[in-house]
């Protein structure tokens, strides 16, 4: 799964939507999800206008329809378990296909503005706004090291898997929680060499 | 001699009991570029850490490191900093920022220079490094020869006075070492590289210094260190290829 | 766990949020003042080690697999406030850049899994670490309040889709409260592993970052308590008590403008006692402790049999500042 996220992120087709500033996107996109959350389930028109506006998107960002479609439906096991917990006993006001469609346009717009924008503008914006720096630190640091411990975790399993003969479940979950810990630690180790990093560079 | 760095009987014992360093002595001259050799866990790295003051002041630390004179004590550390560039031995860790452009500006940015001169440093330090067209570029996107380059390019832009390499080659394969030793050739800072890689210290260094065991076992002109092919295999090391079809006595202009 | 955008309503997503905001805010200000400066990247490690680990699959029976989520584990590692910086980090790059957990339902993501979660979940390890000192008690405190703590970021989720009148109570709560009553034994094992193989290989990490958060955890714990406390008052607390109006005395207990809400939140009420769905709360309380009992049963064994004989009396001394 995580090949299907990350995967795409190497590959972002190039698009007029790239070059749309990344506020405006952020904005513009939290309002639908916004609107979309809050407007009474009668009011069909604004569904059929925001689908229609994202399709138009969809077909500007350049983004192949399968990833989208693939993307979408893992959105499926939420809406059928609404679906069956509603069949066993009907809530007035909320249908499941009402917040099906609500989530797959909530869904579908965050897919497009996290595609077409790279997660450094998005955190360019967030510093704008103010949110607490050391929060906006974390989260360029937790986005800059995800793939190099995905891959660090990815070679671990690989290297535990040319090595693993039998397949005692007990002995597995020994050995899955070694490597669990080892990429702990190899974090926190790379984090004080990072640390060293930034203080040659004059960090205070 | 006018002096860029000195080490004096410099000792340093980790928190888990390792004598890293038992009394390192040796001073660089400025403009010199000096190869720091010697085996695995002979103390290189550790050197390399106390020029920028990294290592905490703690019991185990004795000996005194100078940059232009001046001592480094955590009083006078981020002037130390400003003066020596240190590039680490993983470019994961040193590229820790986004973007190159980010991680570039950082040094700058942390000296409280104005946005506008930040902006050209950057350009200036990209551009040396060969990378002018990169900076918008996703850090972990890059291939490792050219984060390797985006790494210098950030302590670069600090414009440091001193250079300090930690294994600059490792890891690149022949055409990213070529290139990386090009540009290393073209920077005019003092320069103090720690390495295996042996052709790269003949290709570019006047001077070796040879650790190991936390001691400084040799001193002297590159060529004739690098040609002792008793010193070099008592310290794990070998004699460069290149050396073996030059003769000491030749013309070694390399 | 993460809640997608429309399944819950305007009301649940501002009223999460604005509880999320608070306990997001108190922990960094906890961690700015408490965190020695060389720890900072650690906090953006931790998040991404969070999310890489959560691609490690652990095989559970019938060919299914389960992961770690690790609020706890954090928590007991580095500490309250730091683990939910972590936690907030992990969910925020969910939400952008994987479109895992909606942006509008952040709020209620954050406070689920890393307010109940994370420091509702620390507050539970610490105590049963204060009645069991030593290395056994630690590893039944990290099962036990991994458990607890994902059953409870659960119940609470449920409240919320319920808030919302997306899902009926009890419907809701049965099926996420049986649901993470299983999950929550393998988020218990994996955490306690995952502890025992770091606490083995780096002692140091462990003990180094909680003396910074040491000295003085009760008035932390207080904060964190009553947001979660009030949280679980909001969300919870009106279905589970079986108040003929539960939505609206809550509302009036907290002071809400009930003409405000009548319109939002009416709707759900007249639906939700169904014949036969619905739990008077008496039998909730009882099932809710009887299971908790039976994992607190569990984590003493596995307490016992994770950790060798020799272990627990040799680290005994040294671990005593749990």
């Amino acid at each position: 799964m995580i090949d299907d996220w990350v995967g795409h992120h190497h590959s972002r087709p190039h698009s007029p939507l790239s070059h749309v500033p990344a506020a405006l996107k952020l904005g513009v996109a939290i309002a639908i999800i916004v609107i979309t959350v809050l407007v009474p389930g009668t009011r069909v028109s604004w569904f059929v206008g925001a689908s229609i506006f994202l399709a138009l998107v969809v077909l500007i960002s350049r983004l192949p329809l399968l990833f989208l479609l693939k993307r979408l439906a893992l959105l499926s096991p939420f809406v059928l378990g609404v679906a069956l917990l509603n069949a066993l006993q009907p809530v007035a006001g909320a249908s499941w296909w009402n917040v099906a469609v609500r989530s797959a346009i909530c869904l579908l717009t965050v897919i497009l503005v996290s595609n077409t924008t790279p997660f450094s503008s998005i955190l360019r914006v967030l510093k704008f706004a103010h949110v607490p720096s050391l929060l906006v630190t974390t989260l360029a640091l937790m986005h800059r090291y995800l793939f190099v411990l995905t891959d660090e975790a990815e070679r671990m399993r690989r290297a535990r898997a040319s090595r693993t003969f039998t397949r005692q479940h007990g002995a597995r979950w020994r050995t899955l929680a070694t490597v669990v810990s080892q990429l702990f630690i190899r974090g926190s180790e790379r984090a004080e060499r990072i640390y060293d990093a930034m203080c040659a560079r004059g960090w205070k | 001699m006018n002096t860029a760095l000195e080490i004096t009987n410099l000792r340093y014992r980790y928190h888990d009991g390792t004598e890293a360093l038992r009394g390192v002595t040796f001073r660089v001259a400025p403009g010199e570029c000096v190869g720091l050799l010697g085996p695995n866990g002979s103390g290189k790295s550790t050197v390399l850490l106390h020029l920028n003051g990294l290592l905490p002041d703690k019991p185990g630390l004795d000996g005194t490191v100078r940059i232009f004179g001046q001592s480094v004590t955590p009083e006078s550390i981020e002037t130390i900093r400003h003066q020596v560039g240190l590039l680490f031995q993983d470019p994961d860790d040193q590229l820790f920022c986004p973007t190159v452009e980010e991680d570039v500006a950082f040094g700058p940015q942390q000296l409280g220079l104005e946005d506008a001169v930040v902006e050209t440093r950057v350009r200036r330090a990209l551009a040396q490094v060969g990378l002018a067209d990169y900076g918008s570029r996703a850090t972990h996107h890059l291939s490792h020869g050219e984060k390797r380059r985006a790494c210098l390019a950030g302590v670069l832009a600090c414009e440091p006075l001193v250079l300090a390499l930690d294994e600059p080659t490792s890891d690149l394969d022949p055409r990213g070492r070529r290139e990386f030793k090009a540009l290393l050739r073209r920077i005019d800072a003092t320069k103090i590289i720690a390495t295996h890689d042996l052709e790269l210290v003949a290709e570019l260094c006047s001077r070796a210094i040879v650790l190991d065991h936390g001691l400084v076992v040799a001193d002297g002109p590159v060529l004739t260190l690098l040609n002792d092919e008793q010193l070099m295999l008592a310290h794990d090391l070998e004699r460069p290829h290149i050396l073996r079809h030059h003769h000491p006595h030749s013309d070694d202009s390399a | 766990m993460h809640i997608p955008d429309g399944f819950i309503d305007g009301k649940t997503a501002v009223t999460a949020a604005a509880l999320a905001a608070a306990g997001v805010g108190l922990a960094l200000r906890q961690v700015r003042k408490k965190l020695p400066p060389r720890r900072v990247p650690l906090l953006g490690l931790a998040a991404a080690f969070l999310f890489a680990a959560q691609m490690v699959n652990f095989p559970v029976a019938g060919g299914t697999s389960g992961h770690l989520v690790g609020g706890v584990l954090i928590a007991a590692l580095l500490g309250p406030g730091a683990a939910i910086v972590v936690l907030t980090t992990v969910l925020i790059v969910q939400c952008f850049l994987f479109a895992d957990g909606g942006v509008l339902a952040l709020g209620a993501n954050i406070f689920n899994m890393a307010i109940l979660g994370a420091a509702g979940g620390y507050a539970l390890y610490r105590l049963v670490c204060h009645w069991l000192p030593g290395p056994r008690g630690q590893v039944t405190a990290i099962v036990f309040a991994s458990w607890c703590s994902t059953v409870v970021a659960s119940i609470s989720c449920a409240g919320q889709l319920a808030w919302s009148g997306t899902v009926a109570w009890p419907a809701a709560f049965a099926a996420m409260a049986s649901v993470h009553m299983l999950i929550g034994i393998g988020e218990g094992l994996i955490s306690a592993l995952v502890f025992i193989a770091i606490q083995r290989v780096r002692p140091d990490l462990a003990s180094e970052m909680n003396a910074a958060s040491q000295p003085r955890p009760l008035k932390e714990f207080v904060r964190y308590g009553l947001l979660a406390v009030l949280g679980l008052a909001v969300f919870v607390a009106p279905f589970a008590c079986g108040w003929p109006d539960g939505l609206d005395a809550a509302a009036a207990k907290l002071g809400f403008d009930r003409k405000a809400l009548q319109p939002v939140v009416s709707a759900p009420a007249p639906d939700y006692r169904v014949p036969g769905f619905h739990w008077p709360a008496g039998s909730t309380a009882v099932a809710g402790a009887a299971g908790a009992l039976v994992v607190f049963g569990l984590a003493l064994a596995l307490g016992r049999t994770l950790v060798p004989e020799k272990e627990a009396n040799t680290a005994r001394g040294s671990s005593s500042h749990d």
